[in-house]
């Protein structure tokens, strides 16, 4: 594919994510303003499936040759082909937009050959657009080039990195074991005692905080390829790596549900905290499937 | 205090909150792409200093006879007493500046006969001010909120749900081993754990970085819960009146304690809402032991 044909689908997907972040703020005036209490699960919901519907329908009419796949019409066990497909989270960080916290964006990415090559993470809360085109580097609202900082400051270890862990949705079994301890040991004084952990609620602005360089490592196990893939894009042109959250992968898919995200550093500092933070894992996550 | 006029220090404590933040977005490391995150803690201490000493200059000029208590300036054994005490936290959320994540700000507050009774918490990143005055209300301006009565929204009753329907809020600590470490983590994972295992399943939990901002994120009624033992009065003091005037209530982090001190360290606080002490109640249910963290 043409990088003309890539711009054009960059732009569109910005404008799909500018529309689709003004029906947030619309349906969720709280988090904006004051003077509104219909907030509810129900209320998320709707917005949730009204935005994709915006989302997808407006990509199937400009581009009825590619595939979409979408969090709310997610069919279970389906896999992405190598075809090109556009993947849809209309709302990633559901929880902060039914209580209000301004941590919310869509997330919309365009893969080939399950690869990302544009991804578009907009939060309309803080008004921060975070775009990437493979091979053309990121960007925080258009212009300000990612990483924010050098892109070759050392990353000297777990023990001085910000790390983002999300609590996530599955309380108990193994995966659930496997996140909490780790959690506790990344954090602890006996263990790694990693400068701290943020946990701010949504994969796509973690992703895209590592793209940035304001947050050094973020490792997750059970998100879905919506949640991931654009902010993957990000984070790649924004010289961060992606490896999996369980141990002895480098090559992890956009859809393993297995992430490990470390900013842009020196390639042998990236290398070392990943294997850092496999050797520090306590279990190994499982998703039978992936 | 009668004679004490609260919305001249509250106009002064903005003006203050403004000029500080400009010099924590001037420091800012990642605006100037320059300096490494391993060197940088140095500059922080810097701009710490630096902006506790321009706060400290202005208000010492125009209050002398008030007390002055800053994290920067304040030594072991220092006693918050009853007199007008300006109770000011230069940068809260140094870890976030450090490394630029954009949730940290200045706090300053105003604690009368040990009661806060002015607040301004300023974030500079977002622009975001939370200001409050006793019995006058509490405000949220920002590029989002013109000047915004909080909560944001109409505090929800809790009695529908409890604590399972909420968003908590606690933090790290950067002390992170021994009783208080096991204490914390033991209750993360009971407040989030399924119910069959005898959690709480509350909805989530979020960590981001600074005391402040966290009592006035439940100020704005955005998460409910805020549990946290360790942070000092300078963390406290300013959200303490932003909070109470958003409705909410402060008690121990502690099963027991209804009525904390502003400088206890240990706070327990919800937003407003029907059945509240029915949820710290259930809250204290979870703090598996007891936070050993005295003044």
């Amino acid at each position: 594919m043409t990088l003309a044909e890539l711009t054009q689908i960059h732009d569109f997907l910005i404008e799909l994510a500018l529309r689709g972040g003004q029906m947030m703020l619309d349906a969720n005036p709280s988090a904006s303003t004051s003077g509104s209490k219909k907030n509810s699960v129900d209320l998320v919901t709707d917005t949730d499936k009204s935005i994709e519907k915006m989302v997808l329908t407006n990509l199937k009419y400009k581009y009825p040759n590619y595939d979409l796949l979408g969090e709310e019409s997610y069919i279970p066990g389906r896999k992405l082909s190598d075809n090109p497909t556009f993947i849809c989270d209309p709302i990633d960080g559901t929880i902060n937009f039914v209580h209000g916290v301004p941590n919310v964006c869509i997330s919309l990415a365009f893969v080939i050959k399950k690869i990302p090559v544009v991804g578009v993470v907009y939060n309309p809360f803080q008004n921060r657009l975070f775009t990437a085109i493979k091979g053309k580097g990121a960007f925080l609202n258009r212009t300000e080039r990612l990483p924010l900082r050098d892109s070759m400051e050392p990353l000297p270890g777990l023990n001085k990195a910000l790390v983002a862990i999300e609590w996530g949705s599955e309380r108990k079994g193994n995966n659930w074991d496997v996140r909490t301890k780790t959690m506790v040991k990344l954090a602890s004084q006996g263990g790694t005692m990693c400068h701290s952990v943020r946990c701010q609620g949504s994969a796509a602005l973690d992703m895209c905080g590592v793209a940035a360089g304001y947050l050094d490592v973020f490792w997750e196990g059970g998100c879905w390829a919506w949640d991931v893939a654009a902010g993957w894009c990000i984070l790649t042109e924004a010289g961060g790596i992606v490896a999996d959250a369980n141990p002895g992968n480098w090559k992890p898919t956009v859809e393993g549900r297995r992430y490990l995200a470390v900013r842009s550093a020196p390639a042998e500092d990236q290398i070392a905290v990943v294997e850092e933070l496999w050797d520090t894992m306590e279990g190994r996550f499982e998703f039978p499937g992936f | 205090m009668s004679d004490i006029n609260l919305q001249e220090i509250h106009d002064f404590l903005i003006t203050l909150a403004r000029a500080g933040g400009e010099m924590i977005t001037q420091a800012q490391p990642t605006t100037s792409r320059t300096g490494s995150k391993t060197n940088i803690a140095d500059l922080v201490t810097e701009t710490d200093k630096a902006i506790e000493k321009m706060l400290s200059d202005k208000i010492r000029e125009k209050y002398p006879t008030f007390e002055f208590m800053g994290e920067e300036t304040y030594k072991p054994g220092d006693i918050l007493t009853p007199s007008p005490t300006f109770i000011i936290d230069p940068i809260d959320g140094t870890t976030n500046f450090i490394h630029g994540f954009p949730y940290a700000c200045i706090s300053l507050g105003l604690a009368v006969d040990l009661e806060p009774v002015v607040g301004v918490v300023y974030n500079p990143l977002t622009q975001q001010l939370f200001t409050g005055i006793k019995g006058h209300g509490s405000y949220l301006t920002s590029p989002f909120h013109d000047r915004e009565k909080l909560p944001l929204r109409e505090g929800e009753s809790f009695e529908d749900g409890g604590l399972s329907r909420c968003l908590v809020i606690t933090e790290w600590g950067t002390d992170r081993s021994g009783v208080n470490y096991d204490v914390k983590v033991n209750t993360f994972r009971k407040l989030c754990a399924s119910k069959e295992d005898g959690g709480a399943m509350v909805r989530s939990i979020r960590s981001l970085g600074s005391g402040a901002l966290n009592l006035c994120t439940v100020a704005a009624g955005w998460a409910d819960v805020y549990w946290e033992g360790g942070n000092r009065v300078w963390d406290v003091c300013a959200g303490w009146v932003v909070l109470k005037e958003a409705g909410g209530e402060i008690v121990d982090a502690n099963p027991g304690g209804w009525k904390p001190r502003v400088d206890g360290r240990k706070y327990l606080a919800v937003r407003g809402g029907e059945g509240w002490q029915m949820v710290v109640k259930e809250f204290w249910g979870c703090v598996e032991g007891e936070l050993q963290i005295g003044m």
